[in-house]
């Protein structure tokens, strides 16, 4: 067992002088506050009250009965491990978005809401 | 007091072992998720019945939405990036000249899929889902694409 000891330690130096990590955060930031949707009303909120509390939208799309608003932005988080002659990567990416939809008379009738970014996470790719 | 050769043993020979072996094998594996997870809906929506208002209630804002021939549409997705890498090979091109080297990388990208189709009514006229996350990794990327 002794004389394993000195090629056992070579080994571990090797492995730790040899390894790294890194950790990376990319945001997509967009400063909208979904709190203040509560003050909005489906059938009587206007495009304009929506763009005075939210801003102005990421992206808009034509609908068959109107238009849809989209407030996006995202958090992503990246892993990196290298180990001597293995590496891991991982990358985790999130969305905040906010879908509003208008009719013809740019009236709100719907909205949909999913906040996840807060999700992104460091991690294993395992 | 301790000899110069052990700490010279001690210095050299990490670097000597790490180099070689770092050039001659290495693997890796890299995962990518974009996105939340994509619910099952085939049991809680109804084409026909379903209104636009209930399926943003219960998934929330999609990941795309577009217009097509008259119905809307909303999409929710995610993508699951799956890449693996393995490389051996013996460093000799500074010494010798020639020298082998063997590698195989794959990546595979997967798509957890809802689709659904609303009248300009906003009511549930199609609904599509795919969940490619049920494939494994090694088998569906070692199978051949079928035609």
């Amino acid at each position: 067992m002794k004389r394993f000891r000195e090629p056992l330690f070579v080994l571990l130096l090797v492995f730790f002088l040899q390894s790294c990590a890194g950790w990376a955060k990319n945001m997509d930031y967009h400063p909208f506050d979904a709190s203040e949707l509560d003050k909005l009303t489906p059938g009587k909120s206007t495009v304009a009250q929506v763009t005075e509390m939210l801003g102005a939208p990421s992206n808009i799309v034509k609908l068959s009965n109107g238009n849809a608003y989209i407030y996006r932005r995202s958090l992503s988080k990246g892993t990196g491990i290298w180990l001597l002659i293995v590496s891991f990567g991982n990358y985790d990416k999130h969305y905040d978005q906010i879908v509003i939809f208008f009719d013809k008379k740019n009236i709100m009738t719907h909205y949909g809401i999913t906040l996840d970014a807060h999700k992104a996470a460091y991690g294993l790719p395992f | 007091m301790v000899s110069p050769f052990k700490i010279f043993s001690f210095v050299m020979y990490p670097f000597i072992v790490g180099s070689l072996i770092t050039g001659c094998v290495s693997y890796r594996v890299i995962k990518a998720v974009e996105g939340r997870s994509v619910p099952n809906i085939s049991a809680e929506f109804r084409v026909g019945t379903t209104t636009l208002q209930e399926a943003l209630q219960t998934l929330g804002a999609p990941d795309q939405v577009a217009e097509l021939e008259g119905k809307d549409l909303l999409i929710y997705q995610q993508s699951i990036l799956a890449n693996s890498g393995l490389a051996f090979g013996i460093p000799l091109a500074d010494i010798w000249g020639p020298s082998f080297n063997f590698s195989a990388y794959g990546e595979l990208v997967r798509y957890d899929l809802v689709f659904l189709s609303f009248t300009p009514d906003g009511i549930l006229r199609e609904i599509a889902s795919e969940k490619g996350s049920r494939y494994p990794y090694l088998k569906t990327i070692l199978s051949e694409m079928q035609q």
